[in-house]
């Protein structure tokens, strides 16, 4: 095995000692992860932002008199313009409609007459009405802003004026401090929000990097004409597989790293406080040998599977149209873990390469990876890999692959 | 030594292949019923025009290719079924395989030395012994991709002996060199024969063939037609020089082809 230890320190020779490699290997892909998440962070807390602060437009028709009252008193944000009965509201609506206006209120006619006329079961009732855009943000808040706000308290200053004493009508209160009833595994709970995430990005970032890595690494090699000259080295067939897919696999790995600790500094600008959730997750040390080992079997895994394209392509260009479909799937691997929880899939789910490393990873993120699911998952891709690598040595022995004799 | 057996070697053409070279037929015989010895302390010629099979023979002694017919041994050693052991014993040069462009020749003579399992030391003084025959010290840290094609040539050549090999395949060794380095590379050749390695280049160049070689086989259409000293073909087709009497060879061979 000596011949696989000089490939492996050559061929990462060939990595580190050239400034363009690893720029658009490991810093370029970096670099843009970090900016990426960055930009979409500033942009989705910018647009929080903008609807919090924006003062929106609003309508009310019929308002009783003691209602402008109330809004004086709570300071409620808004352009308000009361308007009568007479007036039409259909040209109102349509400025709802294109995103001019946020929220029509209408009460009923004699609201206040209505109300107070009450006296038995079965007299009217007026009603409040809003009129809103659910497609338009600034619409959608500003309604449940009047409601939560502006009626609420109406409403109770109406029942007040009704009967005085209130609590007759409170009856019972539910969850006077919510945050006090909350009961959650912080770990769990922050697992959940990254297992959404995480499974997607990690087989994506893997796949990506034995992806640049590998297809230069031998279908390169073989279009520059440099991988016969180790052909005739008086070393097996197998230690130059091994040397390079050892390489390929050390290589990915750390391209894995760079990117993952740019996504993690991209997602705390993303959403604030996701660092804490990392943070605060507590892995157990048999957790984190397990995530190693199943990481190190996806690595094998999908550096097999690349090795295996790209050897049997006769140009890089070739190697990129046969692999592009293998990272759909992968894509489509990752996806659908984001949509759905593994915890009440069969162990034969646990069988299906790139699925099981998604869903294995998702549970493990969660505390919920059984041995037996580990076991599987593990297995059926260190079993598939290793079958992969022995097609790879024979196409290595084959010279129509390797020479296109 | 080389031996090689009625070697035939046939390759299947992809659709792609058969439009290019213009046949209807799926299978080329590139080499067809092969046999020649080469000794040591000689330097056998494959003499032929281009596509004559002399580049598939060649690889063929270098285990790169197995044949579909036939065998070669090379030292005592078949090539496919002791391929490993072949491999140990020579030294392969042609145009296809070049050395990785992003390292320097120090780099990639010390790699394929440690391959060859040469130890360190012996790697050095090798090192040193060829790269000052052939000029390359000078530039033995650069990268080969900044190197000329002269240089690039003569990069692989020391490359190649890294293991002192006993058996010596150059596949048209002196191809895009100008006349200096040719001449370089030649005598070089001529002292390896002298030290009594086996020597085997192909060439198209009949002036090369006609100053270097010992024995000369002519190849067309991938048989062997005529083989001997220079003097020898001569005498047998009447002619007064190796280009004449390639010629005439080729008049004859060549539409027994057609």
């Amino acid at each position: 095995m000596d011949g696989t230890k000089h490939i492996i320190k050559k061929e990462l020779t060939r990595i580190f000692t050239d400034k363009k490699m690893i720029v658009s290997l490991f810093i370029l892909p970096g670099v843009l992860i970090m900016v990426m998440y960055s930009v979409m962070g500033g942009l989705i807390s910018n647009l929080e932002e903008d609807i919090e602060t924006h003062v929106p437009t609003v309508y009310i028709q019929n308002a009783p008199e003691d209602f402008e009252d109330v809004i004086k008193e709570l300071d409620y944000q808004a352009n308000i313009t009361y308007i009568n009965s007479q007036d039409s509201i259909d040209s109102i609506k349509d400025d709802i409609l294109i995103g001019d206006v946020e929220l029509l209120v209408v009460f009923d006619e004699g609201f206040k007459e209505t109300i107070g006329s009450y006296s038995s079961l079965g007299d009217a009732i007026p009603e409040v009405r809003t009129f809103y855009n659910p497609s338009e943000d600034y619409s959608g808040v500003a309604r449940s802003n009047f409601n939560g706000i502006v009626l609420n308290t109406y409403h109770h200053y109406l029942l007040t004026e009704r009967f005085g004493n209130t609590e007759q009508l409170q009856v019972f209160h539910i969850d006077r401090d919510p945050e006090a009833g909350v009961i959650v595994d912080e770990g769990k709970a922050s697992g959940k929000s990254l297992s959404m995430l995480l499974p997607f990005l990690i087989n994506i970032m893997l796949f990506q990097g034995a992806m640049a890595l590998g297809m230069d690494a031998i279908t390169g090699e073989k279009e520059r004409g440099t991988i016969a000259s180790m052909l005739l080295s008086p070393i097996k067939r197998s230690e130059i597989v091994f040397g390079k897919m050892i390489s390929l696999g050390m290589l990915t790995s750390l391209s894995a790293v760079i990117y993952a600790i740019a996504v993690v500094i991209g997602i705390r600008n993303l959403s604030g406080g996701a660092m804490g959730e990392i943070a605060s997750m507590t892995f157990t040390p048999l957790q984190i040998i397990q995530l190693l080992v199943l990481l190190i079997a996806l690595v094998y895994f999908y550096v097999s599977l690349v090795v295996l394209v790209a050897t049997f392509a006769r140009t890089q260009k070739e190697a990129g149209t046969y692999v592009t479909p293998l990272y759909i799937i992968v894509m489509l691997g990752g996806v659908l873990t984001m949509f759905s929880s593994g915890s009440e899939r069969g162990l034969e789910f646990y069988a299906i390469p790139v699925y099981n490393a998604a869903i294995s990873l998702q549970n493990l993120l969660v505390g919920e990876l059984t041995m037996p699911q580990f076991g599987v998952a593990v297995g059926s891709l260190a079993i598939l890999a290793s079958l992969i690598t022995v097609l790879i040595t024979r196409a290595f022995n084959n010279e129509k692959v390797m020479f296109n004799a | 030594m080389i031996q090689i057996n009625e070697l035939t070697k046939i390759y299947k053409l992809t659709k792609k292949q058969m439009i290019e070279q213009k046949t209807k037929k799926d299978l080329k015989r590139a080499v067809d019923n092969l046999s020649l010895v080469a000794k040591p302390g000689e330097i056998y010629g494959l003499l032929g025009p281009n596509g004559a099979g002399k580049t598939t023979a060649l690889r063929c002694i270098a285990t790169l290719l197995k044949p579909t017919e036939g065998n070669i041994v090379v030292s005592g050693f078949d090539t496919v079924k002791e391929s490993e052991k072949v491999r140990k014993k020579i030294g392969f040069l042609t145009n296809e395989i070049k050395l990785d462009p992003q390292f320097s020749p120090k780099y990639m003579f010390e790699f394929f030395g440690k391959l060859h399992k040469v130890d360190d030391k012996l790697i050095e003084e090798r090192r040193e012994k060829l790269f000052s025959y052939f000029e390359i010290t000078d530039f033995q840290d650069k990268k080969i991709e900044e190197l000329s094609t002269g240089m690039k040539q003569k990069a692989s050549i020391a490359v190649s002996l890294v293991h002192d090999p006993e058996v010596i395949i150059f596949d048209e060794p002196t191809n895009g060199l100008d006349i200096v380095t040719a001449r370089n590379v030649t005598d070089y050749l001529k002292l390896l024969k002298e030290q009594g390695k086996t020597v085997i280049i192909s060439t198209h160049i009949m002036t090369e063939a006609e100053k270097l070689c010992d024995k000369i086989g002519i190849i067309i259409n991938g048989s062997k037609v005529s083989e001997g000293s220079l003097e020898e073909i001569l005498n047998r087709t009447g002619t007064r020089d190796l280009e004449d009497a390639f010629f005439e060879l080729y008049k004859i061979h060549n539409k027994e082809e057609e």
